[in-house]
């Protein structure tokens, strides 16, 4: 990954912790909360398994546009999105697609507009 | 820092991870979020429904149960199942944990995160398993 480090030793990469930061902390979200959330949300429900109003329009908007479905969406949405931004970005550079100073831009600020929008659906939820 | 190809170094080709065993699993592990990008959008989707109204949402549920979407979803499951366990074993490593001089066992740790996600399961079941 460093292959060019002496070569830039004038450029510091003062960027990077903070990209991998945020990989580490989706990647437990990722792993912790999302196979749980996956099963009840896209699996249990669709199928109909669960009990009738447990997620019901009323109940599942009083849950989401709340103060914990605001972390909720951080911490489910916002953190994953940065860590697949990161992997996305190392991966197309593993098989040469693209280059590395567009696909960083393009990944992490597709990551950071989803954020945006998801937790602004849930403000705007909140609100009206 | 920007990532750009060594000159002194001869570019790999675009398959070179096909090559062997250990790479492959590497690549499959990094493509356990192409999937998670499915379920997000889904999710988003999802909640645009919710702040429609009481239709959207009922529509946004039966796209859900549509066999395409809950197979890529079940997918989805499956990577994340796949991701923790390749995100797990790396914890002790990057932070090994020392209690009274002691440290903790790997297995220890690999072991406390997975009763961290069977407890965020109990955690939805309490909340969505017995309805209102």
């Amino acid at each position: 990954m460093n292959m060019n480090k002496h070569d830039v030793q004038h450029k510091q990469a003062f960027d990077e912790p903070l990209w991998w930061g945020l990989f580490s902390a989706g990647g437990v979200c990722f792993a912790v909360l999302l196979p749980a959330v996956i099963l009840f949300i896209a699996v249990l429900l669709p199928l109909g398994l669960l009990p009738t109003e447990a997620l019901s329009y009323e109940r599942a908007s009083s849950l989401l546009f709340s103060v914990p479905g605001f972390l909720f969406v951080g911490a489910v949405v916002c953190l994953p999105l940065f860590h697949t931004a990161h992997r996305l970005r190392h991966g197309l550079f593993d098989i040469s697609v693209g280059n590395d100073t567009l696909n960083k831009k393009l990944m992490y600020g597709g990551a950071a507009l989803l954020s945006v929008l998801a937790l602004g659906l849930v403000v705007a939820g909140f609100l009206s | 820092m920007d990532k750009s190809s060594s000159q002194r170094l001869p570019p790999l080709k675009r398959t070179w991870w096909l090559k062997h065993r250990f790479f492959k699993l590497y690549m499959l592990r990094e493509a356990t979020v192409l999937p998670l990008v499915f379920f997000t959008l889904c999710l988003l989707a999802g909640m645009v429904a919710l702040l429609q109204g009481a239709d959207s949402w009922q529509g946004w549920i039966a796209f859900m149960g549509s066999p395409i979407v809950l197979l890529l979803n079940l997918v989805a499951l499956a990577a994340s199942l796949f991701h923790a366990a390749t995100f797990f074993v790396l914890f002790p490593r990057v932070m090994p944990i020392r209690i009274a001089g002691h440290s903790l066992p790997d297995q220890a740790i690999v072991a406390g995160q997975w009763a961290g996600v069977v407890v965020v399961a109990l955690l939805f079941f309490w909340l969505l398993g017995r309805g209102a």
